[in-house]
């Protein structure tokens, strides 16, 4: 129980809003630093698509973690699909590895994370025209193109899309702390803009 | 009435401008300080001698300030009898080989105009389209883009910035080959470019369900009485928690009132003068239903005849 407690506390102070957004994509990039020979690689690796004439480079995909890589000739990879920044890591080690076995040299040189997305749900309806009022020189809302509000963060080079429903997803950041620092940054002021509803009229139409 | 230097007074005096006959004339002694002044403004007939032929009072078009040089458009042409007189052929001929440093731009307003006429649209909004696509004209960076694309979109802002929003679809049926996404990327393109440009001059409000509503009910023909209802009814649902694009609830309120109205609209009517479908109508009109009683003023329908509204 005392644990529990902690670890709540611990929550609370990393997220001080008591909201948690889960990570959904991380996409990365590695430099195997070696040239691929993308003919072979596709026909001896079990689980990988190459069609020259529409992309040029291997689609490969592994079930654990569950992501997908794009290796260039040139020896770069990218990789998406997994749910946080280790699990990424360890995909791209693993998809490494299998070019290793197929008989390449291949090297893990610049792991880099260039980007993570998340989402998260503030539970409460947000008033959208309010919000791209009063901080016009951010948002874009033009609800015939898309529902979501756009909101470029300058200060952390991060875009929020921002739903009427109350669910948010943070884009563009390279560290799971950019998302945290976005996202205490945007809370206040979803809580400004929060949609009061009037409940007593349902009543009435339910008679 | 301006001041100007008259040299018989030999002081600045008040100088009256004599628009019949097209004179400055000093007010206190009388004397003509310049005569024959060209006439900018806009077109006017005289009615003198119908000739059609030439008229020898008009020198040229109105000035369009956006182009280089003003819009001259005076153009050497081959005299009668086709003498095939050296000098006068070959002028002809060195004209028309003469890069127009304007061509593109003139045949941008043109396209704009003839949108413009499609839609019904005023000349102000036209002009201001204009001037938008000369500014982003300037920067070069439309280079590889969908010309009309970036047309159409200039066409959508400048409706914008007039306060008299055109939803995309509607710039879309006149806009030939763009799509509504490329019309849409397009908008968020020169917003962008015109930002950094300008600065934050582009002062443009969110859509509401209001701005297009005159126009839809003026389509399907709807009495004064339903549309003044169906105002009243969009202004009381903006405060409702509704999730769908503004026009939806306009094409949604609209069908509700016309339900309670003796002459019904089909659906089908209505979705063509809004260019919602209908089955977004259908959908944004069970999310409007438990809040008819709220937003439908009393004046025009009574509460017994709410009941026949059909549930969706």
């Amino acid at each position: 129980m005392a644990e529990q407690g902690s670890q709540g506390k611990q929550l609370l102070s990393r997220h001080p809003s008591g909201v948690v957004f889960t990570i959904q994509n991380v996409v990365s990039t590695v430099n195997m630093d070696c040239k691929l020979d993308l003919k072979t690689i596709a026909l001896l690796a079990r689980n990988s698509e190459y069609n020259p004439k529409r992309f040029a480079a291997i689609i490969m995909r592994i079930r654990e973690p569950k992501t997908t890589a794009l290796m260039f000739a040139s020896g770069q990879m990218v990789c998406t699909g997994a749910k946080s920044e280790q699990q990424s890591k360890l995909a791209a080690r693993k998809f490494a590895r299998i070019v290793q076995k197929l008989g390449f040299p291949a090297k893990f040189k610049d792991f880099k994370i260039q980007n993570m997305l998340s989402s998260c749900d503030v539970k409460f309806p947000i008033r959208l025209e309010g919000l791209s009022l009063s901080h016009g020189a951010f948002c874009s809302y033009e609800p015939e193109i898309f529902p979501g509000l756009i909101y470029r963060m300058r200060q952390s080079k991060m875009v929020l899309l921002i739903f009427a429903s109350g669910k948010i997803i943070l884009t563009g950041a390279k560290s799971e702390d950019d998302t945290h620092a976005a996202f205490e940054n945007i809370y206040p002021v979803l809580t400004e803009f929060r949609k009061i509803q009037q409940w007593y009229v349902i009543v009435f139409s339910l008679q | 009435m301006a001041d100007a230097f008259c040299p018989d007074c030999k002081r600045s005096t008040e100088v009256v401008f004599d628009h019949s006959a097209g004179d400055t004339v000093c007010s206190e002694c009388g004397l003509v300080l310049e005569a024959h002044s060209i006439d900018v403004t806009s077109e006017w007939r005289t009615f003198a001698n119908e000739s059609a032929d030439n008229d020898p009072v008009r020198v040229g078009g109105p000035t369009n300030p956006l182009l280089t040089d003003g819009g001259l458009s005076t153009v050497i042409s081959k005299p009668n009898g086709a003498q095939a007189d050296f000098l006068s052929s070959s002028l002809g001929r060195w004209q028309s080989r003469g890069a127009n440093p304007d061509r593109n731009l003139i045949l941008a307003f043109k396209t704009i105009a003839t949108m413009a006429d499609r839609l019904g649209l005023v000349a102000t909004i036209k002009d201001r389209a204009n001037e938008i696509y000369k500014k982003i004209e300037d920067l070069k960076s439309i280079r590889g883009r969908n010309q009309d694309a970036i047309l159409a979109a200039c066409l959508y802002i400048a409706c914008r910035q007039e306060d008299r929003p055109r939803t995309v679809k509607e710039i879309c049926s006149v806009a030939n080959g763009a799509t509504k996404k490329e019309i849409g990327r397009a908008k968020e393109f020169i917003v962008k470019q015109l930002e950094v440009e300008m600065g934050q001059s582009m002062e443009m409000g969110t859509i509401h369900a209001g701005d297009f509503l005159r126009r839809f009910c003026s389509h399907l023909g709807m009495t004064n009485q339903a549309v003044k209802a169906a105002q009243e009814a969009v202004q009381k649902s903006e405060e409702i928690d509704i999730r769908r694009s503004p026009i939806s609830i306009a094409a949604a309120i609209i069908y509700m009132i016309t339900q309670l109205s003796d002459d019904k609209k089909p659906l089908k009517d209505i979705s063509l003068a809004t260019g919602v479908a209908e089955g977004t109508i259908r959908n944004s009109y069970k999310d409007l239903y438990p809040y008819a009683p709220r937003i439908i003023p009393t004046s025009f329908a009574k509460e017994e005849d709410l009941k026949n509204l059909c549930s969706p």
